[in-house]
């Protein structure tokens, strides 16, 4: 049952990984960082993702169910969108969104150099690590 | 920055987290637990607590967590109990407690909230989860206070009942924001919204702005002038008079120094 810290080093030890933080998108606060933040803070950067993330999440035309999305127990609370990625010249973001058994508004926020990065590994890895925060 | 945006949002919590204190801060408002001058937990009436946080949505069963402080309460090991027996991930409780931490926190250091009492050595029931310095609470109060008044300063949205207005032809409601209007009956306050949907408070108050920012939540009317010209002033004040912040600092800072 790993936590917060855990899941921020586990991320932070993917290949080009420069900072990660667990960011609630609702208010922007970042419940946990690890690394570099690409403006040199955390808060700042915890604040700018959280926008984007809430964007992402709230808007009608990302929201709609996948198929496999069956009704009745959890379905609508199952979060639509998986995850946001945003691509610089200089590197990649991944924002993974966390479900969580009761209502939040979490997601995972990894930086990664573009050069070192592995996109794909990223992706794969930020959402084990999602599913692991909230498995019993 | 002004010296107002740097000041100190609790003198007394800043010289408790200084010489790294152990106990519980009281103020009218709300409570902070404190071990070795880092935050461990916070509560407030003004907030649903963790098992209204955890519980309403059927995440967690209210029969589990009654188990786990009837269990573990007296050892004061509720939360580690609760991740114990399966109730909870490990993570979801640490989500859901540093949620509550800065819930209760904004609250517990609002302006309003009194003077404060220091109880030396008191714990919470709830155990350790996870710790946050002083100074990340009182920077995240005063961000979360401008937040509120850069979405849309009405504060009296924040007290008053949730009045919804019909949304504009194309206008976009998002998932949350319908669960809240669902059960805004125009009687609820921000704070009722926060127990029934079983979210922070804080979250509640700032949806609400964002909502009467969008027109989709009527703005209340700021309280009428007369009011507080009806209260008669002594003779040396004058209306115009502002309150000499300065001076009503170092005299709470003095009183709160002197408990």
């Amino acid at each position: 049952m790993p936590g917060i810290d855990e899941c921020l080093l586990e991320a932070m030890a993917l290949p080009g990984a420069r900072g990660a933080a667990l960011v609630d998108w609702s208010s922007g606060l970042a419940l946990g960082t690890a690394g570099d933040s690409p403006v040199g803070d955390h808060e700042t950067t915890a604040a700018e993702t959280a926008e984007l993330a809430r964007a992402a999440a709230e808007y009608e035309s990302f929201a709609q169910a996948g198929p496999e999305a069956a009704p009745g127990a959890g379905a609508d609370r199952a979060q639509p969108v998986e995850d946001v990625i945003v691509t610089t010249r200089s590197g990649y973001h991944v924002l993974r969104f966390v479900e969580t058994s009761f209502d939040s508004s979490v997601f995972l926020h990894l930086w990664l150099d573009r050069t070192e990065g592995n996109l794909a590994l990223a992706r794969l890895r930020l959402r084990a690590l999602a599913e692991g925060l909230v498995l019993r | 920055m002004t010296a107002l945006a740097t000041a100190a949002v609790s003198p007394l919590l800043t010289r408790l987290a200084a010489e790294r204190a152990t106990g519980a801060l009281l103020r009218d408002r709300g409570t902070l637990f404190l071990e070795d001058g880092r935050i461990v937990h916070a509560e407030s009436p003004a907030t649903p607590g963790l098992d209204v946080l955890l519980t309403t949505g059927g995440g967690l069963a209210p029969e589990r967590w009654r188990e786990a402080v009837d269990r573990a309460g007296a050892r004061r090991q509720v939360a580690r109990f609760l991740v114990d027996s399966g109730g909870l991930a490990g993570g979801e409780l640490e989500i859901c407690h540093l949620a509550a931490i800065f819930d209760a926190a904004f609250f517990a250091l609002s302006p309003g909230s009194g003077p404060s009492r220091f109880r030396r050595g008191a714990t919470h029931w709830i155990g350790s989860v996870r710790s946050v310095p002083a100074a990340a609470v009182e920077r995240e109060t005063r961000r979360r206070r401008e937040l509120l008044d850069a979405v849309w300063p009405y504060p009296q949205l924040d007290t008053s009942p949730v009045v919804p207005r019909a949304a504009a032809p194309g206008q976009t409601v998002t998932a949350r924001q319908r669960a809240l209007l669902a059960h805004a009956d125009g009687l609820r306050t921000p704070a009722d919204l926060a127990w029934v949907l079983g979210r922070p408070a804080f979250h509640t108050l700032l949806d609400v702005r964002r909502l009467a920012a969008a027109g989709l939540v009527e703005t209340p009317l700021a309280p009428v002038r007369a009011v507080r010209a009806a209260t008669t002033l002594p003779d040396w004040m004058t209306d115009t008079q502002s309150p000499d912040v300065a001076l009503l600092r170092r005299l709470r800072d003095a009183l709160e120094a002197s408990l």
